[in-house]
């Protein structure tokens, strides 16, 4: 984090630079079925982050030598397409796209019944079309959604929701510039029928009751996002 | 991309239907699909637009770099045209360096813009010799459903010619809209089941055989050609083709100009 203490992002009265209160989400809309060959996608839109995601499968998993011979793997890859941030970003490897591919990738494999698919392989593909703050939130609710989509069963959907610090104020849901600025960061990934999350990170300070006020923004952010999530694949508009 | 299995039973039903000049999807033989345009789509990008043809959808992002003009050209910018078909798109498309696939289908793209003149490059520069924007022209498929090509260059020239110089952000003078004089637009025949058909769609592609792209610019001056596959081709079916794109291309290029 930055932390940078000189800009002011929050004021007096607890109203942010976009007009949101602490507690607020940016706006949110979900679509499905908008890869048409995949067997399952989404497309969700958050902010001005958009996120495309398709998956194929349960097929076969090859090489052979990735097979399971209990259950299915998963197969993620997060991406950043090169006109997604406001400097191109260069195609091709990346130590960061791979580390938020592998915690996604350990997020989704805690909630999809692996078991049910020995020796196959299920393919996620992750791709940030425009990104602007909580990408890898974006991409996981997106690709739960898209397996959803799929008809692969999962215990439960997953909702990622990150909350922070800006001006030692805790605050949900970071924009562009309170990640910038910021002083701390705290995705998570919950399950919002059970409340157990399968995906945390954080990074910056925060005191005992910041945290504990930034994990309740989170799961209270959660129940908001489910309803929208389970209207897009209700066939609803989640507008 | 892995290396498809072509069903025997795919290509004989395809030329069965070519028989009865038929198509798997029930369109003419010069038909093409369902077409869907929208530009500035990208709030990141400095240009963008997406081109849905069927099942088919691509995205196309511009971006700007300064760049130091090369020395045998002081005064000229850089144009770099690229094209990403990610797994995303479709099952057979793996993830790694970019396929020779995906390279064929940036530098045809490429070709056709470029050749064309439609972006003056010599109003790229910024200080002869020191400063020069590169035009960064990036193309990602979304689905693949066959006949990128075409859905490629769409999307890139819609990109282009709504695209904005981002002066303002580099401290070198005002934001203005990048100049673009031309409409260069590419049209791709497939040959399938024995004879030549427009916008193919991923089922055409996989039990037919070769392919003809077609760049053509305003006063229908050839910019690009290009002939990919195992295949062999007359005069009479390229001419045929010709035709078509010249009366295709005209269509296309409206829509274009007029968005």
């Amino acid at each position: 984090m930055g932390g940078y203490g000189d800009v002011q992002m929050i004021d007096e009265n607890g109203v942010r630079a976009d007009g949101r209160g602490p507690g607020d989400i940016r706006p949110i809309t979900i679509e499905t079925g908008v890869v048409p060959v995949a067997d399952g996608s989404c497309r969700m839109t958050w902010g001005t982050n958009e996120a495309i995601v398709a998956v194929y499968g349960p097929m076969e998993a090859h090489p052979r030598k990735i097979q399971r011979q209990d259950r299915a793997v998963l197969d993620v890859a997060y991406n950043m397409a090169p006109f997604s941030t406001t400097d191109r970003m260069r195609p091709g490897f990346n130590r960061r796209s791979r580390e938020v591919s592998k915690v996604t990738q350990d997020a989704l494999e805690s909630v999809v019944l692996l078991e049910l698919y020995p020796r196959s392989k299920i393919r996620i593909s992750i791709e940030i079309v425009s990104a602007e703050a909580g990408t890898r939130c974006v991409g996981l609710t997106a690709a739960s959604v898209a397996l959803a989509d799929a008809g692969i069963p999962m215990t439960d959907l997953v909702v990622s929701v990150a909350s922070g610090k800006i001006n030692d104020v805790v605050v949900c849901d970071l924009n562009k510039e309170e990640d910038n600025y910021g002083e701390a960061d705290l995705p998570m990934g919950i399950m919002p029928n059970s409340g157990e999350l399968v995906f945390l990170q954080m990074d910056g300070d925060l005191s005992q009751d910041e945290f504990k006020q930034a994990w309740k923004y989170n799961m209270d952010a959660a129940q908001e996002i489910h309803k929208l999530m389970v209207e897009a694949l209700n066939g609803g508009d989640s507008q | 991309m892995t290396i498809p299995i072509v069903p025997k039973l795919l290509r004989s039903h395809l030329s069965d239907l070519a028989e009865r000049d038929a198509r798997i999807d029930g369109r003419g033989r010069w038909e093409g699909r369902e077409l869907e345009v929208q530009h500035s789509i990208l709030p990141r990008a400095e240009g963008s637009a997406r081109v849905r043809m069927g099942d088919t959808i691509v995205l196309a992002g511009v971006k700007f770099q300064i760049m130091t003009p090369y020395p045998d050209r002081p005064n000229q910018g850089g144009l770099m045209c690229s094209a990403e078909v990610r797994p995303v798109a479709g099952r057979n498309w793996e993830s790694g360096p970019p396929s020779p696939e995906s390279i064929e289908l940036g530098r045809v793209v490429d070709r056709g813009i470029r050749e064309s003149g439609c972006i003056d490059v010599d109003s790229l520069c910024i200080i002869p010799g020191e400063k020069a924007w590169q035009v960064i022209l990036d193309l990602f498929a979304i689905s693949d459903d066959g006949n990128l090509f075409d859905a490629f260059a769409l999307a890139g020239i819609t990109a282009l010619r709504n695209a904005t110089v981002p002066a303002e952000r580099f401290e070198v003078g005002e934001d203005y809209q990048l100049s673009v004089s031309k409409t260069p637009i590419m049209c791709s025949y497939h040959r399938v089941g024995g004879r030549f058909v427009f916008d193919a769609t991923a089922r055409e592609e996989l039990g037919g055989d070769e392919r003809i792209h077609i760049t053509l610019g305003d006063d229908n001056n050839v910019h690009s050609l290009q002939k990919g596959l195992k295949g062999i081709f007359s005069a009479d079916e390229f001419t045929e083709i010709m035709d078509n794109a010249i009366e295709r291309t005209e269509k296309l290029r409206k829509i274009v100009d007029e968005l």
